[in-house]
């Protein structure tokens, strides 16, 4: 990583904090996001998608805060830069498409009206070059006139993801709801790489969740680890995920 | 046949439909996109003229729009002459009284499109402007159609509303259906036959439209 991206690095942060109350799970969590590329854990139903919910905009909490600091222009002066687009105290609540956090939601929900060229184009602030960048880094370019319908579940996944990146500033963020869940393990393991590195050269700050362990360690990230609603453990996924990491080989018999 | 009728509705029908489709979409979208006391009111109004006999909505209309009322008077002060017995009254009169067939396939259209597409769609900085006319319109294309076509029939077939508020004025207020009404009160059975069977093809046909469009939709979406 070069010397800039660095120092953007250090600047850039997201500080999460939710109570949240849906169905049976009393959501309780405080963290905060430094890393480029953080992966949240946990089974089903640990409030991992309602998270990015709330960071997307698109879940008001029972109360909260959240504050993202360095935002799309890359200012290196943080304080100065910093953006809070959700406090329940002064009942501040920034909406979505004014966020513009792209989001790519698990079941990948693209329009169905529209090409795959035009889906990943929605969102999209750069020209022609980036589109190409883009369909090529998803392996997509020979689907661009195709529509959703006409598409395979993995297929339909990597224009899900295409979207969402493509619609990513310098320095911004981005949400991935099990992104390489319906990819088969040589694909993921090629896009996984190709990912990381796109998310590097643009700065970005990647918050995904996934309920699996191989591809936490695949991704070599930052871990933040919940359980019943709440942050067990935050650090390296050496660490996080030491046990489940066992556990996982013991049963492929290593 | 009584040419001059038969034009008299297709304008009324045709400025009654253009008329609703701007009233109509936005007071849709609003009933859709979300519940309340409010929302379920507005919804009970717009369905009133369903359940209303046309003549009352009829007779209400010619009162407050004569000069017995305020708003009447104001019309009158505006316009010159009051609305009453005039093709303009007509298009009031029209436009309430097809106001649900307007907006209830609109409302059910638009909450038929999946709200997590217009989440996505608002997380990749989509106003909710844009992800009206980019999202939620091109989805529900089968409920516009099917709104403006039965708005559009729905008032060529309107009969009480404009007998009350239109009277039988040749080029102002006599449409086709009110022409049926006065050849039949002058035993004159034959002209008679032929508006009837004007208006049963006519409305056959766009009702045909309708359903013809719908089956293609249901085809293209597998």
């Amino acid at each position: 990583m070069s010397r800039s991206g660095l120092a953007r690095e250090g600047a850039r942060s997201l500080d999460v904090q939710i109570r949240h109350r849906i169905g049976a799970l009393a959501l309780d969590v405080r963290f905060e996001l430094r890393a480029p590329w953080t992966v949240s854990f946990g089974p089903s139903g640990s409030g991992k998608s309602t998270i990015l919910r709330v960071v997307a905009g698109l879940l008001r909490p029972d109360s909260g805060r959240v504050v993202w600091r360095g935002g799309p222009d890359g200012s290196l002066d943080a304080a100065v830069n910093a953006l809070v687009i959700a406090d329940s105290e002064t009942k501040m609540w920034v909406p979505a498409h004014a966020r513009k956090i792209p989001f790519a939601p698990q079941a990948a929900c693209l329009f169905p009206h529209k090409t795959i060229f035009e889906n990943v184009l929605y969102g999209m602030a750069g020209g022609g070059n980036e589109m190409r960048a883009m369909l090529s880094l998803f392996r997509i370019a020979e689907l661009a006139d195709q529509y959703p319908a006409e598409l395979s579940g993995g297929e339909l996944q990597r224009v899900n993801l295409a979207r969402a990146v493509a619609a990513t500033t310098e320095n911004g963020l981005l949400l991935l709801d099990e992104p390489f869940t319906g990819l088969d393990l040589g694909l993921r393991s090629e896009m996984v790489e190709d990912l990381l590195r796109w998310a590097c050269e643009r700065g970005l700050c990647v918050l995904s969740v996934t309920h699996d362990v191989a591809e936490a360690f695949q991704l070599g990230a930052e871990v933040i680890k919940l359980k019943d609603g709440r942050v067990a453990n935050q650090g390296p996924v050496e660490e996080v995920l030491r046990e489940e990491r066992t556990r996982l080989l013991a049963q492929l018999g290593c | 046949m009584d040419t001059q009728a038969l034009w008299l509705t297709l304008r009324l029908a045709l400025t009654t439909t253009a008329l609703l489709m701007v009233v109509g979409l936005p007071l849709a979208w609003w009933i859709a996109s979300g519940t309340g006391m409010r929302r379920a009111l507005m919804q009970a109004v717009v369905a009133l003229p369903l359940v209303l006999p046309p003549t009352v909505l009829g007779f209400y209309l010619l009162v407050a729009l004569g000069p017995l009322t305020s708003v009447g008077r104001m019309v009158i002060r505006v316009v010159g002459h009051p609305l009453a017995f005039s093709f303009a009254g007509l298009v009031v009169g029209s436009v309430l009284y097809s106001l649900p067939f307007a907006v209830q396939p609109l409302v059910a259209g638009f909450r038929g499109v999946d709200a997590r597409l217009l989440e996505v769609a608002a997380t990749l900085g989509a106003s909710p402007w844009r992800r009206f006319w980019t999202i939620t319109l091109p989805l529900a294309r089968a409920s516009v159609v099917a709104a403006a076509v039965l708005t559009f029939t729905h008032t060529v077939g309107e009969f009480g509303v404009v007998l009350m508020l239109g009277g039988n004025i040749p080029g102002a207020t006599r449409t086709l259906s009110i022409a049926l009404y006065d050849q039949v009160e002058g035993f004159n059975y034959a002209a008679a036959n032929r508006t009837a069977g004007v208006l049963l093809v006519f409305s056959l046909m766009t009702l045909m439209v309708v359903y013809w469009r719908g089956v293609e939709r249901r085809s293209m979406l597998e």
